[in-house]
């Protein structure tokens, strides 16, 4: 309890202490975002070890007569575990690729207050929590996403604020109608619709997953996130790549699994045409990105597509089906977060934002393209990274579930995703090699350590994926 | 742990190399000798039927298992030893291409990988072994970072990576077939789901065949083979292929070896001898009409290639006969490696003081390389199959295999070992002009440079004393070693198959030596009419029809990726007209509601507005002021 608190509130009290200090003092402003960051992540840890062994966590209240709770199962705490962790990575590489940004007091502080914000969302108990974390998420990033202050930054905040509220709206609509027909919001007590079965909950289902489906960047409702691009490749990296667009997945997997729950998924008609849903999006997503000229927008395509591996692997209702989309969570969110970090420092050393104009570049910046390398050899699914065995996980409850078809698209995007990146990296080493002080200096080794970490993890969860087997199979348990 | 200790050992000497400041230590020539030595006494248990087994301690879905049978053991010694003999010629060559310390780092790195698909245990940690020498081969490959090189690289890389995917598909269908997914090396797999299993094996089969160079899936090869340093092309052909090989042969384990194929996988025989067959002609055919060495050498790996999955295809076709089909594809790959090795290292020493790989310029030069030229001599015999050397003995027993199949079987047999035949007269011809082109004829005019070293012919050396040897004694490698491990893959009665052979009888040399001479023939004829000069149409080769067929792809791409585009705008200017219009008709409705009170112009819409405040305002000021309290719904 002591713990869930602190876990939570230490991004927010983080926040308000860096908005209180003076902006020049960087050193400490740092100092004091590393601690909070860091208590973030450990109080967060010792959350997910109280849930994965089994004791009950919990906080609850009611105002306006609307019950909240807070109350962290395995799936919240697996979410939990992979924000707070990425946001201390983020952190230090922010320290390195915001040095010489505009407000940066405005910047460290709404990152903080995202991280509680986040951590919100994934440790809610029941609808209305979620949804008022949800809701939050939006407006605690948005200062985050217009950070550049120019017209086109503006721009795309709106398109964000708007895509999100839209969404939004829709999960309100859908949370009072289940309270209607179920009376109870509760996600402890099993699926919250179990025996409910109406003529109207695939438009109940519709309503959730078009909700949640705006953040988690289904097609057609993705375009805020290539445009959200503009954001400072920190927050594109941590929030478009990991937590704004889980908070979205996160939302559909409760929707799936905590909602409806699996055997009334499979009597609902709506719900087979899910998957296919998602592996559209799959392909189309890769495929657009491999089109995609500027490394960022290119990651951003990549995402929707990434992400909706997590919702094919939800949508199987296959036990194997959602170990894969739970690891793919917790695998994707490495290599993504590596890949975009990447992406920041070529832009920042060298200048480059567009691929075509990038060859050469890994003689300048080897580490920075080694790492690279390494994470789009797992966004192929080969197997020293871990993103294998996600795939692996995804196909076998594909086929388990009867759509062998679904397999063969989770290979047809592996192999769009060869072509997306390998000839990024092989013309980066193709050309002349001229030796530089590009990855010199402490301010890139501030957005290196973390890159390089980032690719190691990713290595050794690939070649031991036992490591965080025990919490998936606690997630999948919980469950089936 | 042994079996750990051997993946380990490159992988060591790899670190060792890495963070080493004196360079000139041959450490990969050092990490193979210590494998080899290694291995001729840790693993020759294995060959008196103890299989070794290792378990790595980890805990989830992962756990890396290695097994060595004899299989295992035999590509472990290959590898060892054809690694010692290229390391001994690397660094006298990489003296020219240069770049020779990340060449060396892939070598011994790619090793590592080699070892590790031969020596594991369970599927996963074969797919790992075998993405990770994908990885580092493909240094390999872009070692020369030139346009040609990249391109061939993408080739590879690209063909690699698919067939990598295939086998991930397969063992997803595999664990769909059978609940637990089989380890190497426990024999045949009983399926609880045929059908998922015939489609997992057909998976298998094609990732395999991609590295293989499996018709229609070896377009990569003579690209990647022929743009590599000679040292790692020598090795990508002699053993990085075979690892495709050594897929298969694991792959008939577990449709099963030894026994009439049911489980709706009785295709697996006659798919794989028809496709070898293939393979066979058109890797030959190719062959004959290239005038680059290396390549001419590449796409005869594609054909040799044919030859040992038409045995392994004629051996599950058999079943329970077929063991000669399974032993000659073993000592197949056995003989190849050292002679396609060989070669490749042959014309290695002549492009070092040449800088010359196209057969058109070189002649005569056997006066000055009289050893190389001695040595060529041999490897040209050994892949020929002259009797007397390596080759003959593996391709007479594939050849008894083909002919025990036609007896018994049906037409298209008949028609694989007419064609067996041709595909040998077609391999003799086409060494024989790569011989006469190089060695022979005309002498050349380019500047022939003289600072040749004793190493490289060493190199070829050994490896042509072991191919006199074998061709000298081909019982002794079936006796030792092929028998215990085609054995423990299922087939009993491998030892009894061979009773009543004798490499040595009438018909088979004299078969062979017909074959040479109408080879011979055939190369002549070619040279004289200038028919080896003539480039096919690019529709008629696999390569075009490739080239096509991605061009196609392209195409449509483009159509439907610009379709989505102008719908995507058409969309848009269709949302901003009517957008617009929207606009416009409100604002024309709001003029027509508008008037004029005093100096003031009210619009429509802020006159409503303004009633709407006023309400709310009365409505607050109900609430608050006069009755308190919120209405009940």
């Amino acid at each position: 309890m002591l713990n869930l608190i602190l876990a939570l509130s230490s991004g927010v009290v983080g926040g308000l202490i860096v908005a209180m200090m003076p902006q020049a003092n960087h050193r400490l402003r740092n100092l004091v975002v590393l601690v909070f960051s860091a208590s973030g992540m450990v109080f967060s840890w010792r959350v997910a070890q109280m849930v994965f062994a089994g004791e009950s966590v919990k906080i609850a209240g009611e105002f306006g007569g609307l019950a909240w709770s807070l109350a962290p199962d395995p799936l919240g705490a697996v979410f939990g575990l992979i924000a707070s962790t990425l946001w201390l990575f983020a952190a230090v590489y922010s320290f390195g690729y915001m040095a010489q940004k505009h407000k940066q007091r405005t910047y460290y502080t709404f990152l903080l207050i995202s991280l509680s914000v986040t951590l919100g969302v994934a440790f809610s108990g029941n609808l209305v929590a979620l949804y008022l974390f949800y809701e939050l998420l939006t407006f605690a990033t948005y200062p985050l996403v217009i950070h550049e202050r120019s017209s086109e930054a503006v721009k795309a905040g709106s398109k964000y604020i708007l895509y999100s509220l839209s969404g939004a709206g829709a999960i309100l609509i859908a949370i009072v109608i289940t309270y209607r027909w179920a009376g109870n919001l509760d996600f402890a007590g099993g699926p919250i619709l179990v025996g409910c079965l109406k003529p109207g909950l695939s438009w109940l289902l519709l309503l959730f997953v078009g909700g949640f489906g705006v953040k988690a960047a289904i097609m057609p409702l993705h375009r805020w996130l290539p445009a959200a691009m503009i954001a400072p490749t920190p927050v594109s990296a941590l929030l478009h790549a990991v937590a704004v667009v889980y908070s979205g997945v996160y939302g559909i997997l409760r929707v799936v699994y905590s909602v409806f729950g699996h055997e009334l998924m499979g009597q609902l008609s709506f719900a087979s045409i899910l998957p296919w849903i998602a592996a559209f999006t799959i392909l189309v997503g890769v495929a657009i990105a491999t089109q995609q000229d500027v490394l960022k927008r290119r990651l951003a395509y990549h995402t929707i597509s990434q992400l909706s591996y997590i919702l094919l692997g939800a949508f199987t209702l296959q036990p194997w089906g959602l170990t894969g989309a739970i690891l793919h969570m917790i695998s994707y969110s490495t290599l993504k977060v590596t890949l975009f970090f990447c992406a920041g420092i070529i832009a920042e050393q060298t200048g480059e934002t567009k691929v075509s104009r990038m060859g050469g570049v890994g003689w300048s910046l080897p580490k920075t393209m080694a790492a690279f390398g390494i994470a789009s050899l797992g966004m192929i699914g080969m197997l020293p990274l871990n993103t294998f065995w996600s795939k692996y996980y995804l196909m076998k409850g594909s086929v388990a579930g009867g759509r062998w078809p679904l397999a063969l698209v989770l290979i047809g995007s592996g192999i769009i995703n060869a072509l997306c990146f390998i000839p990024t990296v092989v013309t980066a080493f193709s050309g002349e090699r001229v030796r530089s002080d590009t990855e010199q200096g402490g301010r890139v080794a501030l957005m290196l350590a973390p890159t390089m970490f980032l690719a190691a993890i990713s290595l050794f969860i690939g070649l031991w994926p036992g490591i965080v087997w025990s919490g998936v199979q606690a997630v999948v348990d919980w469950f089936f | 742990m042994l079996l750990v200790i051997f993946i380990a050992i490159p992988f060591i000497g790899a670190l060792v190399f890495f963070l080493m400041r004196n360079r000139s230590i041959n450490t990969p020539f050092i990490t193979s000798t210590i494998l080899l030595v290694l291995g001729s006494f840790g693993l020759k248990s294995v060959f008196g039927g103890r299989p070794l087994t290792y378990r790595l301690p980890f805990s989830g879905p992962f756990v890396p298992t290695f097994q060595a049978d004899p299989l295992s053991a035999i590509f472990v010694m290959l590898a060892a030893f054809l690694w010692l003999v290229v390391s001994i010629y690397t660094p006298e060559y990489m003296k020219h291409e240069g770049r020779a310390r990340s060449f060396d780092l892939c070598t011994l790195l790619t090793l590592s990988a080699v070892l590790g698909v031969f020596l594991a245990g369970d599927l996963f940690t074969m797919l790992l072994f075998f993405e990770l020498m994908t990885i580092t081969s493909f240094f390999w490959v872009v070692h020369r970072w030139n346009k040609e090189a990249v391109r061939a690289g993408y080739f590879y890389l690209f063909f690699s990576i698919i067939g990598g995917l295939f086998l991930a598909l397969g063992i997803v269908l595999m664990g769909a077939a059978t609940d637990v997914l089989p380890a190497i090396g426990a024999g045949f797999v009983t399926p609880l789901d045929s059908r998922m299993f015939t489609w997992s094996i057909a998976f298998f089969v094609a990732g395999f065949g991609i590295k293989a160079g499996m018709v229609p899936l070896h377009l990569w090869l003579p690209h990647a083979h022929s743009v590599a340093p000679t040292p790692s092309s020598a090795l990508l052909s002699g053993l990085l292929i075979k690892v495709g090989a050594y897929g298969l042969i694991r792959v008939g384990e577990f449709a099963g070896w030894g026994m009439r194929l049911g489980n709706k996988v009785a295709w697996l025989g006659p798919g794989l001898a028809i496709l070898g067959t293939c393979t066979m002609l058109v890797g030959v055919t190719a062959a004959l009409l290239q005038s680059d060495a290396k390549r001419l050498l590449a796409y005869h790996s594609v054909s040799q290639m044919g030859y040992i999955i038409l045995g392994l295809g004629i051996g599950l076709y058999l079943g329970p006969d077929g063991s000669l089909g399974l032993l000659g594809a073993i000592y197949h790959i056995l003989n190849h490696a050292l002679f396609k090795a060989a070669l490749f290292l042959g014309v290695g020493i002549i492009y070092i003081h040449t800088k010359e790989t196209n057969l058109y310029n070189l002649g005569g030069l056997w006066r000055r390389f009289p050893v190389t030229a001695i040595l060529m001599f041999l490897a040209v015999l050994g892949i020929t199959g002259a009797p007397g050397l390596n080759g003959y003995a593996s391709k007479t027993l594939l050849h008894h295999a083909v002919s025990l199949a036609a007896k018994t079987g049906m037409p298209w047999v008949v028609w694989v070992e007419r064609l067996f035949l041709l595909v040998g007269i077609g391999t003799a011809a086409s060494f024989t002009k790569l011989y006469y082109l190089i060695f022979l004829g005309k002498t050349t005019k380019l500047e022939v440079s003289d600072d040749g070293s004793p190493r490289l012919q060493l190199a070829m050396g050994l490896l042509a004393a072991v191919m006199v040897g074998i061709g000298l004694r081909p019982k002794f490698f079936l006796k030792a070693m092929a028998i215990p491990a085609v054995r423990i893959l299922g087939m009993e009665d491998a030892a009894a198959s061979l009773v009543g052979l004798s490499f040595w009888n009438l018909g088979d040399v004299t078969g062979m030596i017909i074959t040479l001479i109408l080879g011979a023939l055939l190369c002549w004829a070619g040279l004289k009419s200038g028919v080896f000069h003539w480039q096919p149409p690019v529709w008629l080769t696999l390569e075009g029809l490739g080239k096509y067929a991605g061009l196609g792809i392209l195409a449509l791409w483009r159509i439907v990726a610009k379709f989505c585009r102008s719908l995507v705008t058409a969309v848009r200017v269709a949302g901003k007209a009517m957008s617009s219009r929207l606009d416009l008709a409100i604002r024309k409705f709001d003029q027509s509601r508008s008037g004029t009170i005093g100096r003031f112009t009210l619009t429509g819409i802020s006159a409503d507005a303004a009633i709407l405040i006023v309400i709310l305002a009365f409505l607050i000021a109900w609430y608050t002021l006069i009755n308190f309290g919120l209405p009940s719904l």
